[in-house]
């Protein structure tokens, strides 16, 4: 049986977008952000390659899994990731159970979903315990309405992204025990 | 003693560079660190700050990378700056007011002496005694409450960790057969928490130490000996 995802813990904002804007707006969430690990997703296969290869070249520590990948493959990826070989995740959906890697912090939605179910699997946690991060939506034209659906049907509030935000809201020790 | 904030570009980049540092990446990330700072002292040692306060005190899952990147740069000014930021939040954190409840500070200190012990012991360097003295502070936690306990006991035992992986401060060491007595005194004390118990017993087991053959010296109940001990858990009252 499927436990149950949350918002709970997790800050969301918004950041309004050109679709040309995106890899800016990514260099520059990673020069303001105090990242411990992120997951970055994408809405296709291909878009996933293309981005992870194109950071890569700007210097980001990134692997990349995505849904045509071979599953012992990801399984691989999945596991150095999670035991910090590299510090950034981009993929595509295929989280079914949310993130359970207590050491990510931040995620990003690079590409908007369209339905509120994959925001949920990309963004909720599951577990008993609260994981505190932030999940930032770059938002394009076209998403507009579906950010507004996505919000009423999760009944959750996605706030655009402020100047500055504050650490206490996804570095994890300030709210709780870690270990 | 707060370093100036460099100018926003200069900390953008910085930031962008621990972001993304990783185990196979540390020449160049070290390499762009050099280039982004040049030799200036000052943005070293803030960089020193940052990467004790933002970094090392909250993500103790990358410390051992952490430790990486200093042996890479291996600049004696950057450790020394770092070693003694360590030290000064350390102190803080043990006179700051002792409150049950709270476990973001307990969790700090945790992950400070786990820094601490890797960049001194786990490097084969001592932990001097004026730095801090780590006895004393198990003695005067002791004599002064359980709260201080619950800070100074997953403190120490974070620090000793790194005695497995030192040649020097591996059992028989006498500094650390000297901690590890009084340890298992308190140990046999009955009002010691059981939390705290399994502490000890799990830190003994990591050393691979037996905790029943550790002689016991009897100077944790000596109040004499508390009584003249310098005192680190608390500011002296001004008389």
């Amino acid at each position: 049986l499927m436990e149950e995802l949350t918002l709970k813990g997790i800050t969301q904002y918004y950041a309004f977008v050109q679709e040309r804007q995106k890899v800016h707006c990514l260099n520059t969430l990673f020069s303001k952000l105090q990242i411990n690990q992120s997951i970055i997703f994408c809405n296709s296969t291909q878009r996933v390659e293309l981005l992870a290869k194109k950071i890569t070249d700007l210097g980001y520590s990134c692997y990349y899994i995505h849904s045509k990948m071979r599953q012992d493959h990801r399984n691989r990826v999945f596991h150095d990731f999670r035991n910090g070989l590299c510090r950034n995740l981009v993929c595509s959906d295929l989280f079914t159970r949310g993130i359970d890697i207590q050491a990510v912090n931040v995620v990003i939605n690079f590409d908007f979903p369209k339905l509120s179910e994959t925001y949920l699997h990309r963004i909720g946690r599951s577990g008993r315990f609260g994981h505190y991060g932030i999940a930032i939506s770059l938002i394009t034209y076209e998403d507009r309405f579906s950010l507004h659906k996505i919000e009423q049907e999760l009944g959750t509030e996605i706030q655009p992204i402020p100047k500055q935000i504050d650490p206490s809201l996804y570095v994890a020790e300030y709210q709780m025990g870690g270990d | 003693v707060r370093v100036k904030q460099p100018p926003e570009q200069i900390s953008d980049k910085v930031a962008f560079t621990f972001n993304n540092l990783s185990l196979s990446n540390l020449p160049q990330k070290a390499q762009e660190l050099k280039e982004i700072l040049n030799n200036d002292e000052q943005l070293w040692k803030w960089v020193a700050q940052y990467l004790v306060i933002k970094r090392v005190s909250l993500e103790h899952n990358f410390h051992s990378l952490y430790a990486g990147l200093l042996n890479t740069l291996n600049m004696v000014m950057l450790f020394d700056a770092v070693l003694s930021e360590t030290h000064r939040n350390i102190k803080i954190l043990l006179l700051s007011d002792k409150q049950i409840n709270n476990i973001p500070d307990r969790t700090l200190l945790k992950n400070l002496g786990h820094w601490l012990g890797m960049i001194t012991i786990g490097r084969n360097k001592p932990i001097l005694s004026t730095d801090l003295e780590i006895k004393s502070l198990i003695i005067e936690a002791y004599h002064t409450g359980p709260q201080e306990l619950l800070y100074v006991v997953p403190f120490v035992s974070k620090i000793l960790e790194s005695c497995t992986k030192s040649k020097i401060f591996q059992q028989p060491n006498p500094w650390l057969m000297g901690i590890m007595s009084v340890l298992a005194e308190m140990h046999g004390l009955p009002d010691f928490k059981l939390n705290l118990k399994f502490e000890v017993e799990v830190l003994c087991k990591q050393l691979e130490i037996q905790l029943n053959e550790l002689p016991i010296h009897n100077i944790l109940i000596n109040k004499e000996y508390f009584d003249k001990l310098e005192k680190q858990l608390s500011m002296p009252v001004p008389t």
